[in-house]
């Protein structure tokens, strides 16, 4: 079979491959093969070690980075000041939403009131009862006003959770990033990202690769 | 009547209550669930009249939690309003396709909830007249 003109093996090879294919002396022809194989492996494994300690060195830099801006001076507490917020605006809505139960009641009971009045008489009394009336049925619109209004703590809430929940996700892909060039640069990685579960083993890992 | 109110935000679950209250459902009792699971759990240990449900909640949404009220014979009939800051074409027609019974978008008006309750109920009342 003539390896030159198969279309397998056709035009694509090396000039070099290609005089080997067509020499008659095996050995030699394995042995050559072997030193392409080799260099080329070099090759790989030269760029592989640089993308890893580019890498390697990115994520360090990321790393000091976070250390050093000082607030928030890591990702988990970027996403514990989130669920602050969370907590904060949730109690402020509670707190405007007592106010709105609070007085409901107060103005129909006014308006009750001066609705007995007016049934009742003429002059200044039932003017101001009239006053009253129409006060206290402004009162319950505002204040029912005021309780819808308080859905801007649902509607921006979802959004810092999906923020968090992003954070989050950034958070895990960083361990991995530092759990894979840790493994590449120096070894064995200490501890799999799988195994990672609570705060403390994030930063124990985080500080064993310098963080 | 007993309404059942589902969302994860504690300070939705209080609106809709104040809204309900405020439109006239005052002899009603108003039960509340913080997810699909939840609710789910109330459902099965009573008889509602109707469920207002947020789209978004952690285990089960309100469109998963839809799903099994339509799924289960002793609730497929109860009417469902879903309130929601999901405004997607394809989650509306998720959520009609799913037997919906009225769809709100947040944020929302006191007349929005009670336009959507009036016709939930008026189609009740005629299916109960044809039935």
């Amino acid at each position: 079979m003539n390896a030159v003109s198969s279309p397998l093996l056709g035009g694509s090879l090396p000039p070099e491959l290609r005089q080997l294919l067509q020499s008659p002396d095996g050995t030699a022809f394995e042995q050559a093969l072997d030193t392409l194989v080799r260099q080329r492996e070099q090759h790989l494994f030269r760029a592989l070690g640089v993308l890893a300690r580019d890498l390697h060195d990115a994520v360090r830099r990321l790393g000091s980075e976070l250390a050093h801006e000082g607030v928030p001076d890591s990702v988990a507490d970027a996403r514990r000041h989130l669920h602050d917020v969370l907590d904060m605006s949730a109690q402020a809505a509670h707190r405007s939403l007592d106010f709105a139960e609070r007085m409901r009641p107060q103005a129909e009971a006014l308006q009750q009131s001066a609705a007995r009045v007016l049934a009742g008489g003429t002059g200044e009394a039932a003017a101001l009862a009239r006053q009253a009336d129409e006060f206290a049925g402004r009162c319950r619109e505002g204040l029912s006003d005021m309780v819808l209004a308080q859905s801007w703590q649902d509607l921006s809430g979802q959004r810092i959770k999906k923020v968090a929940g992003f954070i989050g996700s950034v958070e895990s892909s960083l361990l991995e990033l530092v759990r894979l060039t840790g493994a590449l640069a120096g070894g064995e990685a200490p501890v799999a990202a799988a195994g990672v579960s609570s705060q403390d083993e994030a930063d124990r890992l985080l500080s064993e690769f310098g963080f | 009547m007993k309404i059942l109110v589902v969302d994860d935000f504690s300070t939705m679950r209080r609106i809709v209550r104040n809204l309900l209250v405020e439109l006239g459902f005052s002899n009603t009792l108003i039960q509340e669930a913080d997810d699909g699971d939840s609710a789910l759990a109330l459902l099965r240990s009573a008889s509602f009249d109707l469920v207002v449900t947020d789209w978004n909640m952690p285990n089960m949404t309100g469109i998963d939690l839809l799903r099994a009220i339509r799924a289960e014979p002793a609730t497929k009939a109860l009417p469902v309003l879903m309130v929601t800051a999901e405004n997607n074409r394809e989650q509306i027609i998720a959520a009609a396709q799913a037997g919906v019974n009225g769809y709100i978008v947040k944020p929302f008006t006191a007349i929005t909830l009670k336009e959507k309750l009036d016709r939930i109920f008026e189609r009740l009342a005629a299916q109960g007249a044809t039935a």
